[in-house]
């Protein structure tokens, strides 16, 4: 009888991790991949063809970004513009903190040097960093975009390039003097809301794919900055003093028509 | 207890003096002690039938004396109403041989006398009488002389202590009364680490230094660091209302584990005494020092840990008097662990009158210490930092308590009275940065600025005063032995609590989250009836009712303005004194309200059959709200509990070996549960919750032992969603065990050893995000060398050396500035103590060493 009832310490020492494990808190947290690319039209060492919306035929030769850190939150995208922080904590899906430069050019997948992480829950908005570093630090000699090419119209061709920061050149001097703080500069890298309909799960992969073609579409070719002649050479000012600095800024900071983000359930290229 | 070998041995008194009483006297006076004895009057010849002519009589050869009736010394007589002397005369008929044919009664003395008589007689032995030298038969009279012995001296008094209180009844399984006892031989390095000798009890430590509270898990419930739990110490509420770091924030650190007695741990809200903050039960320390006279300890061990223990007892007084004094001074483990601690307690009982006592109690506690906080697992993976490490040194703080509690407890008959007063001033200073650098957001009517740092500095100060009584009557109904009992507890707090966050290059404050100046009060009042229907059926019950009062000033009641007036813009300041386009307006507000709550509460008991015992019980709860909610006449949203149990319990003593066992299922519920958050480092208002589980404990005490063992399984779960509450341990399992047996001696005087083992495993807990904690678990040991007035003890933590989590967590932070923010959850800990000896070498003067 005592032989039958005979009470192991060991047992019940392996029944408590076991019994440990019943019922969940909800959701769970993964480790993600992410990679960037150019779109899937391109051919890899091929110049970049497209026509803007001035009618200028831009030819991209080269075309690289810098992306400091990609996010996903909870938060449904709205067309107003928030005064409040650039990031608020507790809404937060997936982050990759981990930057690259990467060749628009090129439509092959180029990982992040690092794996990100997420939680499973569904994320509604994206978020491109374009930073060097802490994105809220005003200076910043990070080279964000780089390109090279030729836009023509007509029988004017105008040979540019153009070296893109985002730092003291950036920062917008508030309208209000009672609020100075409605213009920071972590807002001026920050590319949101990018809509999305993204729920990550373990080892799958977010996908950033990046269009050149919306930078320049706003561009007039014809206001840019001489910079050379013969040949003639023609540069994108870093300061948003003329036209098509501003609106090649513009392009590079919309959240629509430039930056898409997908989910591949295994990891890609 | 001193009671019951002085209930002993005024029985054992009784028992002899009653034996004595028994015999009846001699005509003789008899000695005391001596048994008397019925014997013929000296000169009362035996008188016989037999002719005079050289005859010669029946004589008697050897006789036993009858004592006196035995059921007339056992009715009641007292000095002075003396027994009676009584006479009985027997007619013996003898043969020629000498043998007795035949006894008659010729005077009787009554029925008992006269039984006494002929049953000694039928003993003696005769001659046979002589006629011309012949054996003839004759017959004997025998006159019997009954005397009763002297009234003995009553025997001196026994001073019985009067001082013992009794404890409030018990409400079942889930009643635990937990005697210290020879565990004290387990490692248990503060007072609240005791409460893990209940079952379904976890303690942890966030991170969060010496100084601090520790977190308490029962029963499924995370109750921070004593929000959930009522706490007292020798009937002094301890739970700090309004404490801006959680409303009912109990720091037990100032009590020395040394002068812990007896514990009781009522899980569940099922005691109408029970008060505010009794959610998963209440806990009350019985502090005391069986130990009498002059004890000094002094303790060395890891990590420089030194420690002075002074406790005098004095030995003409009871084990309720005591005085303690401590300093201790430890570097901790790892970085940024270090703290310094004194700590003193007293308290005088004394008589008062014939059946009451009073107690005179006090206690100063100063604490200041350093913390490393939590670490996030990747940086530790990816060594950016040691498992030991800590981001932000400027964590810890202060802790101070000063408190005096007088009370008095009287009987009268079948009455028994108690009033006792109490006041206190608590101080906590504390500084923890969980998030680093995440959550100082940019307001647009701010300076332009970066991350300038989470360290959260909270100075919360208190003073509480207040009463407690109760008048308790017993009567008979039904034939049984009935109680009932009325009851009060009022306390008044006055408390001020500033929270800020401070600069990480400077430590200057650059941020108000809250800063609050509270008048707290709370009058409770219940009514129990103890009803014992049947021998075996008793019914406990009753009601609590309170009546919660706030008066909250919040002097920043105003943080931000959405159009801040252009000409006079606030920047910077943390409370405005600014409305929408600039209206003015002062930067406090204050808010008033008041709430009555009734809880009722019964128990079924049933038993004890054979040792068996069965219990039912049912109460509810409530948890007063933090007065940071607190809105001008609104009523206060309490959260409400309603807990069920049922219970099979065992106990039995047998000749060496006294089991106790206990099994209880319970179910709780909470109507708006408290869940811890990261960023606002306190417990925050969340959905309602509820918990179900098992709880089963053993305790086996005898000669040379003494062993507990329990284990606990619970499930927690929120009632919209189905979801597992997050941090809470599901399964807790531990044993607390000591051998204790003299083992040779040394100059004539024994040395006695001890050892004792503390085992605890705590299942994997669930976090956020689908996640489970690692299982914990400890070892630990001591023991001990006493011989006359000296002991050497050795005690050690953690004896695997095991690297483990003491906490986790699941939430997002970001302690590197220099690169994106770190926004989405993920795995914190809080390490765990590795191995640690401490030796300590104390002497006892006096006493009963």
């Amino acid at each position: 009888m005592i032989r039958r009832y005979k009470f192991h310490a060991l047992t019940v020492l392996l029944l408590v991790p076991a019994a440990s494990c019943i019922g969940s808190t909800g959701g769970d947290l993964v480790e993600i991949d992410a990679y960037a690319a150019g779109p899937t039209t391109l051919v890899k060492g091929q110049p970049y063809r497209f026509t803007n919306d001035r009618g200028f035929d831009v030819t991209l030769d080269a075309a690289k970004i810098h992306i400091g850190a990609l996010y996903l939150n909870q938060s449904v995208p709205t067309s107003v513009a928030s005064d409040t922080s650039c990031f608020l904590a507790g809404i937060y899906v997936a982050e990759l903190t981990s930057g690259r430069d990467v060749d628009v050019l090129d439509p092959t997948l180029q990982p992040f040097p690092t794996t990100g992480f997420a939680t499973t829950e569904r994320a509604r908005t994206a978020e491109v960093w374009l930073s060097g570093g802490d994105v809220e630090t005003r200076s910043d000699p990070t080279i964000i975009v780089s390109v090279r090419g030729t836009a023509v119209s007509g029988t004017e061709s105008y040979p540019f390039e153009a070296a893109i920061t985002i730092s003291d050149n950036r920062v917008v001097t508030p309208p209000d003097p009672a609020l100075p703080g409605a213009k920071p500069i972590c807002k001026q890298r920050i590319v949101s809301p990018i809509s999305v309909d993204i729920t990550p799960s373990e080892r799958g992969s977010l996908v950033v794919r990046v269009d050149p073609a919306g930078w320049f579409g706003n561009v007039d070719f014809s206001e840019l900055e001489q910079v050379g002649d013969n040949p003639s050479r023609y540069r994108f000012r870093d300061d948003g003093t003329d036209q098509p600095s501003r609106a090649l800024y513009a392009g590079i900071r919309a959240n629509a028509g430039v930056y898409a983000l997908s989910w591949e359930d295994s990891s890609g290229g | 207890m001193r009671i019951a070998p002085s209930i002993a041995l005024v029985a054992w008194t009784t028992c002899v003096t009653h034996a004595a009483f028994a015999q009846p006297s001699s005509p003789e006076v008899p000695h005391a002690g001596e048994v008397p004895h019925a014997t013929p009057p000296a000169d009362a010849p035996a008188s016989d039938t037999v002719g005079a002519s050289d005859t010669r009589p029946a004589a008697v050869v050897s006789r036993v004396e009858p004592p006196y009736p035995p059921s007339r010394l056992e009715s009641e007589h007292g000095p002075d109403e003396p027994l009676p002397d009584v006479d009985v005369e027997l007619e013996v008929s003898i043969d020629e041989a000498g043998a007795i044919t035949s006894v008659k009664v010729l005077t009787s003395g009554g029925a008992e006398f006269d039984q006494q008589a002929t049953e000694a007689v039928q003993s003696w032995a005769f001659s046979p009488a002589l006629e011309n030298g012949r054996a003839i038969a004759s017959k004997l009279h025998i006159p019997m002389h009954f005397e009763p012995p002297p009234h003995p001296e009553p025997p001196p008094p026994i001073d019985v202590s009067v001082t013992a209180r009794r404890p409030p009844p018990s409400r079942g399984g889930g009643d635990y009364r937990i005697s210290i006892g020879q565990l004290d031989a387990v490692p248990h390095p503060t007072a609240a680490k005791l409460l893990e000798l209940a079952p379904s009890v976890f303690l942890m430590k966030d991170g969060g230094g010496e100084g601090h509270a520790e977190r308490v898990y029962l029963r499924g419930f995370d109750a921070r660091e004593g929000q959930d739990i009522e706490f007292s110490v020798n009937g002094i509420p301890i739970n700090e209302a309004g404490n801006y770091h959680g409303n009912g924030y109990a720091d037990l650190n100032f009590i020395i584990p040394e002068l812990v007695m007896n514990l009781r741990v009522l899980e569940g809200p099922f005691d109408p005494r029970q008060g505010n903050f009794a959610v998963a039960g209440s806990a009350d320390y019985d502090l005391g020092l069986k130990k009498r006279g002059l004890t000094a300890k002094l303790t060395y061990g890891a990590f420089n840990t030194s420690r002075l223990l002074l406790m005098w007892g004095p030995e003409a007084e009871t084990d309720r008097t005591y005085a303690a004094a401590e300093i201790n001074h430890t570097d901790g483990f790892g970085q940024n662990r270090d703290s310094s601690r004194a700590r003193a307690m007293g308290q005088y009982e004394g008589r008062l009158g014939d059946a009451g006592s009073f107690r005179v109690s006090t206690a100063a506690y100063f604490s200041e210490y350093h913390s490393a906080g939590l670490l996030r697992e990747d940086d530790v993976t990816a060594g950016k930092v040691g498992f030991y490490d800590t981001y932000d040194p400027r964590q810890g703080g202060s802790a101070a308590r000063i408190h005096t509690g007088v009370d008095f407890e009287t009987k009268h008959e079948q009455t028994v009275f108690g009033l006792q007063v109490f006041g206190a001033y608590t101080n906590l200073r504390l500084r923890e940065n969980l998030t680093g650098y995440l959550l100082d957001t940019q307001l647009a009517r701010q300076q332009p600025h970066e991350q300038r740092g989470d360290l959260i500095d909270l100075s919360d100060s208190g003073g509480m005063f207040g009463l407690r009584g109760f008048g308790r009557q017993g009567f008979e109904l039904f034939g049984q032995k009935q109680e009932a009992e009325v009851g009060l507890l009022a306390r008044g707090d006055l408390v001020g609590a500033t929270q800020q966050r401070d600069l990480a290059n400077t430590g200057a404050p650059y941020k108000t989250d809250a800063d609050l100046d509270s008048r707290l009060g709370d009058v409770g009042m219940y009514g129990d009836l103890s009803l014992r229907l049947l021998e075996w059926l008793v019914v406990r019950g009753g009601a609590h009712v309170d009546l919660f009062a706030y008066n909250v000033e919040d002097l920043c009641a105003v943080k931000d303005v959405s159009r801040p007036d252009s000409d006079n813009p606030p920047g910077d300041a943390a409370c405005l004194t600014q409305q929408r386009f600039g209206d003015y307006r002062e930067a406090n507000q204050r808010s008033s309200t008041a709430t009555i709550r009734a809880m009722p509460r019964v128990s079924v008991l049933l038993g004890p059959f054979t040792g068996f015992s069965f219990s039912a019980g049912y109460g509810q709860g409530v948890r007063s709200i933090d007065p940071s909610y607190i809105t001008q006449d609104v009523e206060t949203p309490f959260s409400s509990i309603d807990s069920f149990e049922t219970s099979a319990s065992y106990a039995k003593s047998f000749d060496a070996l006294a089991l106790a066992v206990q099994n209880v299922f319970f179910v709780t519920h909470v109507d708006k549960d408290q869940i811890f958050s990261e960023t606002e480092g306190r417990a925050t208002l969340a959905n309602g919750t509820t918990r179900a589980g098992w709880a089963a404990s053993v305790r086996a005490t005898g000669d040379f032992f003494d062993a507990s063992l329990s284990l606990s399984l619970v499930t927690s779960r929120f009632d919209d969603t189905g979801l597992v509450v997050p941090y809470v341990p599901d399964v807790v399992f531990r044993h607390d065990g000591a051998l204790f047996h003299d083992l040779f001696d040394l100059d004539d005087s024994p040395v006695r050893g001890r050892v004792g083992l503390g085992v605890g495993v705590v299942g994997a807990r669930a976090l956020p995000y689908g996640q489970r904690s690692d299982v914990i678990a400890t070892l630990d040991a001591g023991t001990s060398l006493a011989w006359r007035f000296l002991e050497l003890e050795v005690q050690g933590t953690n004896l695997m050396n095991l690297q483990y989590r003491e906490s986790e967590f699941n939430y997002a932070s970001d302690f590197d500035p220099s690169n994106p923010e770190t926004l989405v959850p993920a795995r914190h800990f809080a390490a765990g103590q590795p191995l640690g000896i401490f030796v300590s070498l104390s002497g006892t003067l006096g006493g009963n060493s």
